[in-house]
């Protein structure tokens, strides 16, 4: 638009005006989409499941969960190697390499578990949800179920929000186990730490609760949120196909940031006070 | 109340956004008839079938479907009106993770406690009304568009709806599909004395099957009429529309300004 | 219908393989079942500090595990730490009552564990008594304290 044309528009126009009324508008804008989510939400979860919904279920369990189990079980085991390796180089300094268990185990229980499985999870089955959603919705699969007369929340969105309820916290045990078991394979089996102080220092230093508790704990939070995410995303695009991957993007834009804000929130209020 | 009329439509106005999109349109479908329902591109027919099945909601006006306002009515009673309404979008909406037999089924196994048995041989019925019952194991992934619509449409009229709307059902079909809907329609219509809406802005194909067309235009019915008669209509917009001509009251150009100031002014925006 | 019977299999093993990995957390990595298994009996001791012992830290005799520790609180006649123990009741009448109980640490900077020496005495330690000798936890900075005013003193 021409200066000409702004000026004759009026004050209203004027850049800092014109500022506060977009970040007035973003913010109602955001409340309006909160809302819509939350309702989203509460509507898809409610209700009693029926047969037919396990049914449902276990289908999106396969296509959410085993389906990213491989992902999620090459990336523990890399990560937990990489871990003994690190580790050990800056441990045998001090000579404490025997505290290399306790350190891998610790650091993958508490954080790079729940985090990273997450974050993968966001990418591998996130994406996925929101870009078969929102399939459903372009071909109008959403609307046509409606006019059968199911309740498209229940029937296509529910099934889905569980099994990402679901298979996040067991991924991240698997994360967790074949991490650990890649951390042995480098510092015992390889870099010669005694295997016995290897699993005696771990042992000594994780609490069931306080470390494996707390670690599930989060992944379940990132479990809801993850696919909360995905699956709004899905149902709320505009359905064209610019639409679907502009909404898959987000997903994964917004659960990486979810996820790791969450994580700092999380891990100040479970872990903030041990010393 | 006029028993014949199973779909009246009286006053709805509805706007998305800033957007007028009817403002006033009165319509009725009288039972066991062919409805069109025409309209150049972007008029909101789509719009119409949704606010027929009450997925939107008016701003003013009503919609009554055999005698029941359909935008007052509860939830639960909505959803028992739409087991009497068949629709078919313009894509077929087939479920894709569902087999054709599967398609068709669902309907049944979600509003009728019939026995497996029963189930299956209804819905071969609605298959080999469509042709395509040997069709059944295929997934909709791998069917044309034409045999996808075919099968949307056996599965709409799978519970024997009284009322069943076509969403721009000739859109994209080769000529044979087409000339294959245009039957089916014609023949469902009338061996199962139903009655149906087809909203179209394919002209020769939908006057060929119509028992009376609306034409709408700006939010509302320009013209009305049989087919015989909205042929000879001598309204200009009418018979711009009818007789697909280019310019006329529809102009070809988007709104511009004057053309040789535009030119010779020689700035890129504004 | 054979496809969603392996699909149902698959998940199936998933849920399973979750379950086995979290036994496996709680068994292995935290130690949950590594107290020893079957009946134990119970042992106290006095320490003057217990410096990082920590509830679920072993008790060793020899340097092999046969208990851990159940219990740390203060004892508020001595104002020093009352350390519980529960040890493998196999040991029940075996310890001599003189037996001495010292914290000791694995490594430089491993964990803290309860060490037990035996004794010579004929009488023996029976369940809910206590260790009366004892030798506190190593705490290095003491140690450098100690180690400093030896050398001023010289």
């Amino acid at each position: 638009m021409s200066d000409e044309h702004a000026r004759r528009r009026g004050a209203s126009r004027r850049p800092p005006v014109r500022q506060v009324v977009a970040l007035g508008r973003g913010t109602l804008d955001m409340i309006d989409a909160l809302g819509r989510a939350g309702l989203f939400l509460m509507l898809s979860c409610l209700g009693i499941p029926s047969r037919e919904g396990i049914r449902l279920w276990l289908r999106q369990m396969h296509f959410v969960g085993v389906m990213s189990l491989a992902i999620v079980l090459v990336s523990g085991l890399f990560i937990g190697m990489v871990l003994a390796l690190q580790g050990y180089t800056i441990l045998v300094d001090f000579g404490a390499e025997d505290a290399l268990g306790q350190m891998v185990a610790l650091s993958l229980l508490r954080e790079l578990a729940p985090v990273v499985s997450a974050l993968l999870f966001a990418g591998r089955a996130g994406s996925a949800l929101t870009a078969e959603i929102g399939l459903m919705k372009a071909t109008e699969q959403l609307t046509s179920m409606e006019m059968i007369g199911v309740d498209p929340l229940r029937r296509v969105i529910a099934p889905r929000l569980w099994a990402g309820f679901v298979s996040l916290p067991l991924l991240t045990i698997g994360f967790s186990v074949v991490g650990i078991w890649g951390g042995y394979l480098v510092g015992v089996e390889w870099l010669g730490v005694f295997e016995g102080s290897y699993w005696s220092n771990m042992q000594g230093s994780v609490g069931f609760v306080a470390d494996i508790g707390n670690g599930l704990v989060k992944s379940l939070v990132f479990a809801m949120v993850v696919t909360w995410i995905a699956v709004f995303q899905g149902y709320d695009l505009i359905p064209t196909s610019e639409g679907i991957s502009r909404a898959t993007t987000r997903t994964v834009v917004y659960s990486s940031l979810a996820i790791l804000g969450l994580d700092f929130v999380l891990t100040a209020m479970m872990f903030g006070e041990i010393g | 109340m006029n028993d014949s009329l199973l779909v009246d439509v009286e006053g709805l106005h509805f706007s998305r956004g800033e957007k007028e999109i009817f403002r006033g349109l009165d319509l009725q479908v009288p039972r066991g008839k062919i409805t069109a329902i025409m309209g150049p591109s972007g008029t909101g027919k789509t719009t119409l079938l949704k606010l027929i099945g009450g997925q939107l909601y008016p701003d003013a006006g009503r919609v009554r479907i055999a005698g029941e306002d359909v935008h007052r009515l509860p939830r639960r009673a909505l959803f028992r009106l739409r087991r009497r309404m068949g629709m078919l979008f313009q894509s077929g909406a087939l479920f894709s993770d569902l087999s054709v037999y599967e398609n068709v089924a669902f309907p049944l196994r979600v509003h009728t406690d019939l026995p497996e048995a029963m189930i299956r041989d209804i819905v071969l019925m609605k298959l080999e009304a469509v042709g395509l019952r040997g069709a059944r194991a295929l997934m909709p992934s791998e069917l044309s568009g034409g045999m996808l619509r075919r099968v949307a449409l056996a599965r709409a009229i799978a519970l024997d709806p009284e009322l069943i709307l076509y969403d721009e059902p000739f859109v994209g079909q080769d000529p044979i599909s087409m000339g294959v809907l245009v039957q089916l329609i014609k023949t469902v219509n009338q061996a199962l004395g139903l009655t149906a809406v087809v909203v179209s802005h394919d002209i020769k194909e939908t006057l060929s099957i119509a028992d009376y067309v609306y034409v709408i235009s700006d939010g509302r019915v320009m013209a009305h009429g049989t087919p015989a008669t909205l042929d000879v209509d001598d309204d200009d917009r009418v018979r711009q529309f009818i007789h697909g001509e280019p310019d006329g009251p529809v102009p070809f150009h988007y709104p511009a300004p004057d053309y040789f100031t535009d030119i010779m002014t020689g700035r890129a925006s504004s | 219908m054979k496809r969603s019977k392996i699909m149902e299999f698959g998940v199936g093993l998933f849920m399973l393989a979750g379950i086995l990995g979290l036994v496996f957390l709680g068994l292995r990595v935290s130690g949950l079942g590594n107290g020893v298994g079957g009946d134990t009996f119970t042992l106290n001791a006095n320490f003057a500090n217990i410096g990082g012992l920590k509830v679920r830290s072993k008790v060793t005799v020899a340097g092999v595990q046969v208990g851990q520790v159940t219990g740390i609180e203060l004892d508020p006649k001595w104002y020093d730490a009352r350390v519980t123990m529960a040890i493998d009741s196999k040991l029940e009448g075996q310890l001599p009552r003189d037996s001495t109980a010292a914290i000791l640490t694995a490594g430089l900077l491993g964990e803290q564990y309860v060490g037990l020496s035996l004794g010579g005495a004929p009488d023996t330690l029976k369940d809910g008594d206590t260790i009366r000798d004892t030798q506190q936890a190593l705490v290095l900075e003491e140690l450098i304290q100690q180690f400093v005013s030896n050398m001023v003193k010289n």
